[in-house]
């Protein structure tokens, strides 16, 4: 009796797809100190390029007052130049560095 | 120099006749600081890093040009109205921005003029008469910053 084979159908395994995004290096935006930039100054600067609010902007500065440095934001490269431009253009001395 | 009003993104502040002749030489006197190349990165050693510090000076110097304009137009004759007591400043948000961007240009400069010190408190021993010139722009400017940002944000 002849047997008759059911199609077998193997599953496709799609990878997960990757964009440029996920490949592309970010930077982080560092903000150093100096003795001359005033806090109220850069505690406005933060909140006027970042949008944020006075609290987190307030932490910031005082990280950068008292640690030398803070760290921003986290950001591909496009991004994180253009806040650095932005700071920047205030006279706040900021850089971006490479995360990885 | 003290925040009279702040509605609907205008500012209005009032300032004493004095206050207003040395806040208009102050913006007189921008650019204050002198170019000087700025680094893009302190550890970043790709490439790529000195053309993004190359397009960040360009940025910067035309930026610079920009706000040259914008304070010619700040110290207009009309932007200060004669008061009872003083006079009336009305500025925008982008108005403020601009000014404070102005005034901290002065500030900086003044401060690198003076050597960069580390300690602003201290009084500088021997100062020159230059250095006290730039010692007293400095600590102006940094009078007008915050009396245009203490009241507000």
């Amino acid at each position: 009796m002849p047997t008759v084979l059911e199609p077998v159908t193997k599953p496709v395994v799609r990878k997960k797809p990757t964009s440029d995004d996920d490949l592309a290096p970010t930077f982080y935006v560092i903000c150093w100190n100096d003795p001359v930039n005033l806090m109220v100054y850069v505690t406005h600067v933060f909140m006027k390029i970042f949008g944020w609010n006075k609290q987190k902007a307030e932490k910031h500065m005082l990280e950068v007052h008292e640690k030398g440095k803070s760290v921003l934001v986290r950001e591909g490269a496009e991004k994180a130049e253009f806040y650095v431009h932005q700071l920047q253009n205030y006279k706040l001395q900021a850089t971006m560095e490479p995360a990885e | 120099m003290k925040l009279v009003k702040w509605q609907d993104g205008v500012w209005q502040y009032h300032l004493a006749q004095n206050e207003a002749d040395i806040l208009v030489g102050l913006l007189k006197k921008f650019p204050f600081t002198k170019i000087d190349p700025v680094k893009i990165s302190k550890t970043d050693k790709h490439p790529k890093a000195r053309e993004r510090e190359k397009l960040l000076n360009e940025s910067l110097a035309e930026h610079r040009k920009e706000l040259k304009k914008l304070a010619l137009d700040l110290i207009r004759p009309d932007k200060l109205k004669l008061e009872e007591k003083g006079l009336l400043m009305t500025l925008s948000v982008e108005e403020r921005e601009t000014m404070l961007q102005v005034l901290n240009d002065i500030r900086v400069g003044s401060w690198r003029a003076l050597g960069e010190p580390a300690d602003l408190h201290s009084n500088i021993p021997h100062s020159s008469p230059k250095d006290l010139a730039y010692r007293s722009l400095m600590d102006l400017a940094g009078y007008f910053e915050c009396s245009l940002l203490e009241p507000g944000d």
